[in-house]
């Protein structure tokens, strides 16, 4: 429900859809009928947001609180922040229009590193005082959570509170608490305190970090009853745990416009570099009666024709073909399609691929993520050279002709051997086409081969590694380029300077705060986006607060540092992942959960693959 | 196989969606609603959706209409209107399903109503600014057409504009070209006020009805 005023700067902006709300599903409250107002921000757009499942999970269960109105909220593209400062228009809320300032709870999901600028941007937007100490009532509370939560201390000046794991019940507690506070006037220092008893809950103004002489950092030490770690919460039994039979269908078409099914959370694969794979342990399954039930309800409330079974690795799931039948007894005649977003190498069977209708359009993906066997088993990518070959060879008979292949570089112990072996592999699949008899007949083959550059990030064994710097990236990018000898190869790369600032917010500490304010006052935003991300621009707010960000990046750290994030649990181990790190140097793989299990710490929370029989 | 025209209004957010959306919209909300469409017999099926008119981003509809083609008659009218109405969001409502009389190619006319926000300044004298404008001999717009920006000279086509002040504002009621031949968007009225009058007023536009050549109601 937006007003005139916001209407009338619609005229003068791209898809104006955006900016509206009003959609099928989108819940619409009185508000002198809820104690708590929540408005649930995501730093980034609206078609990006909508897509986000985490959101749609969230948004439907606060509103399943009587008490509670959570509303949407999206960072505005440059255009509508233009005419919204120059009209003076707050922030607002889709459902309802209001500023955001008039909210208790303003919330922000943290998806990646390069949004952070986005949170302060869009606080900004609304006339919120962006640090949390000149924020004094209870109400514009500044909450956040998601996987980059699990090292927040870049933004621990700024949010007054973070959720450490999964959601579903910490957000609630902590809005009953909340409401508990609102109704008693008290103060919101006496309800930090009280939040920080709530497992889960991290307050980062309860905790005074120390620092040594050489920058590392000496003590976190926690005050006011505050935990000494703060242990992350978990859905143990995710058959029934919230999960909505309703999303908002956008009216505008969004990134991902499709029902989206979550079938498993965790994964079991422990690749090294991948943080999801440790934030999420352990690995829990739904049932397949569940997920078809959600499925149903979920298309037959949307109207959306297709299904995408979501997860870190679906072919992963233990009945994903018993599931794919299922859903076909009434998906074929509903016209609606299944598809699924994440392909493993090892997990690809024709079967499956005649089950699912999308993946025709689009072509194949898969990623071996590193060029050569020896860094395949450093990082426990545990795929072989023949599982690609044999898989890409039956894509090709069952029609396939475009196969994209992810890798990434910059991975720990790289040489620029590991490099050609990215352009080798390239090869050797466009030749298995040639020599496949079954090839479809007049065809060529597209062989893309997509290298993105990797970041060290917390909680994986390679939490103490240096990244390469720009230079070597470049340099590493240039010599794949130079190693690809056919144009049936078309290589792909990141760009270098947005890794780096990844790298440093990825494992930064409370002193990029102060970047991070100076970065937003001089205009950064959207850094996510190459059209508006300038390195030189952060170069200089480094400089000005006296920051080295090779410091967070590219610094080889030891493993009895203290590092940022120690004072956050997620179950798994610090002396696992010294370990893991360590066998990572002697190029040895570790078997996956479901073949043994290697003690990583994440049975504490008893459920799961970690009590199943093996 | 049976063709029905669906009416209905595009009205509050769903303005501000784009015709391709609103396309996308009604399938989804057919789909949802089981309505058993007739599907291409091809190799890819799918649906026939036909829009009588699309209508510009901005503007609301009150009578704007779509048809499809149904695989059987056994859904009834009343059917139709309460699943599809059940399946779309409030803001594009359906209020009738006829059997189509009219070809959609016979459009020739739309009507509208402008109504202009002139906030603190004198409406009434406006509106007379702005009927001496309507009663210049050439009124020149520029026009963003398939082949660039022309420069159109919308006078011909206003001999059925009224203007009155109403309700702290100025009402434009006004027949405009419209359809596949000749067009004429209501915006460029207010595009002229800007440009000679050196007013920036806020518009709400509604189309509220369309018409073939001859001025008979399209139904």
């Amino acid at each position: 429900m937006i007003n005139q005023k916001i209407e009338k700067l619609l005229a003068n902006v791209q898809k104006p859809g955006r900016y509206v709300g009003g959609e099928l599903n989108c819940v619409m409250k009185r508000t002198d009928e809820v104690d708590v107002r929540f408005a649930f921000c995501f730093p980034d757009i609206y078609e990006v947001g909508m897509s986000h499942l985490g959101m749609k999970i969230l948004y439907s269960q606060l509103n399943t609180m009587p008490y509670v109105w959570c509303e949407r909220v999206f960072a505005p593209w440059v255009d509508m922040e233009e005419q919204m400062r120059k009209n003076e228009v707050p922030l607002y809320a889709l459902e309802s229009g209001d500023s955001i300032a008039e909210f208790d709870i303003i919330g922000f999901t943290l998806q990646y590193e390069l949004s952070y600028t986005n949170i302060l941007n869009m606080l900004d937007l609304a006339g919120i005082p962006l640090k949390s100490c000149d924020r004094h009532s209870l109400s514009q509370l500044v909450v956040a959570g998601g996987p980059c939560a699990c090292n927040s201390e870049p933004l621990a000046d700024f949010i007054d509170l973070f959720f450490i794991g999964e959601g579903e019940e910490v957000d609630c507690e902590v809005v009953d608490l909340y409401r508990e506070f609102k109704k008693k006037n008290g103060s919101k220092e006496d309800f930090l305190i009280a939040a920080a008893q709530i497992q889960g809950v991290y307050v980062p103004s309860l905790y005074e970090v120390t620092y040594h002489e050489d920058g590392t950092v000496s003590a976190i030490t926690p005050k006011c009853g505050a935990p000494e770690t703060v242990k992350k919460r978990i859905m143990m039994d995710i058959d029934h745990s919230y999960f909505p039979d309703k999303f908002v269908v956008p009216y505008i078409e969004i990134v991902h416009d499709r029902t989206v099914a979550e079938v498993l959370r965790g994964c079991i694969r422990g690749c090294r570099f991948c943080q999801a794979g440790f934030l999420y342990r352990p690995f829990r399954e739904k049932s397949v009666d569940v997920i078809d039930k959600q499925c149903h309800d979920l298309c037959a409330n949307t109207g959306y024709d297709e299904i995408s079974l979501s997860s870190l690795s679906t072919s992963d799931h233990s009945k994903i073909n018993e599931l794919l039948d299922q859903l076909l007894t009434w998906t074929e005649g509903e016209n609606t399609g299944i598809s699924l977003p994440s392909l493993r190498v090892d997990g690809f069977s024709t079967e499956m691929m005649s089950k699912i209708k999308s993946v025709r359009r689009s072509g194949l993906t898969f990623a071996p993520e590193a060029g050569t066997q020896r860094l395949r088993d450093v990082i426990n990518k545990n795929v072989t050279e023949e599982e690609l070959l044999t898989t890409v060879n039956k894509a090709f008979s069952g029609g396939w002709t475009t196969i994209k292949l992810y890798f990434m570089i910059g991975l720990p112990t790289e040489t620029l051997e590991d490099i050609e072996g990215i352009a080798n592999l390239g090869q050797m699949v466009v030749d298995a086409y040639y020599d496949n008899p079954n090839k479809p007949k007049g065809k060529t083959v597209k062989v893309t081969l997509s290298a993105s550059s990797f970041v060290p990030k917390p909680f994986t064994p390679f939490q103490w590694e240096p990244q390469d710097t720009i230079e070597m990236l470049h340099q590493k990018q240039r010599h794949l380029i130079a190693s690809v000898k056919t144009r049936k190869i078309e290589p792909s790369w990141h760009d270098a300077n947005t890794t780096f600032l990844e790298g440093v917010f990825a494992r930064g500490d409370r002193r990029l705060c102060s970047v991070l304010l100076e970065a937003q006052k001089n205009g950064c935003k959207m850094d996510g986006w190459q059209d508006f991300f300038s390195l030189p621009k952060w170069l200089q707010m480094f400089e000005k607060c006296g920051v080295d960000p090779a410091f967070y990046a590219n610094r080889k750290r030891s493993f009895d540092e203290v590092l940022p994030w120690d004072h956050i649990d997620y179950g798994v181990k610090k002396s696992f992942l010294i370990e893991e790190c360590k066998k990572a140097y002697s190029n040895s793989a570790t078997p996956n959960c479901r073949e043994q299990c290697s003690s990583c710490g994440a049975a504490c929370f008893k459920g799961g693959i970690c009590c199943e029989n093996r | 196989m049976k063709t029905v025209r669906v009416w209905f209004k595009k009205v509050g957010s769903a303005r501000y969606i784009s015709h391709l959306d609103l396309n996308r919209c009604m399938s989804r909300a057919i789909h949802k609603a089981k309505i058993p469409l007739w599907y291409t017999q091809g190799f890819n099926p799918h649906a026939f959706i036909t829009f009588a008119l699309p209508l510009s981003l901005g503007i609301s509809g009150e009578r704007e209409s779509m048809d499809i083609k149904l695989d059987n008659d056994t859904i009834t009218r009343d059917e139709l209107i309460e699943g599809l109405n059940s399946a779309l969001p409030d803001d594009i409502p359906i209020f009738d399903v006829t059997e189509p009389v009219m070809k959609p190619g016979q459009i020739a006319y739309a009507s509208f109503v402008i109504s202009l926000n002139t906030e603190e300044a004198d409406a009434e004298q406006i509106a007379a600014k702005i009927k001496d404008l309507f009663c210049c001999e050439e009124i020149i717009v520029p026009k963003h057409t398939k082949n660039g920006w022309i420069d159109l000279n919308i006078k011909p086509h206003l001999d059925q504009v009224e203007v009155t002040a109403k309700n702290a504002g100025v009402k434009i009621n006004a027949i405009l070209p419209a359809g596949s031949t000749m067009n004429v968007n209501p915006v460029l009225l207010n595009e002229a006020i800007k440009k000679y009058l050196k007013l920036d007023l806020y518009a709400d536009i509604q189309r509220t009805n369309i018409y073939d050549a001859n001025f008979k109601i399209f139904e």
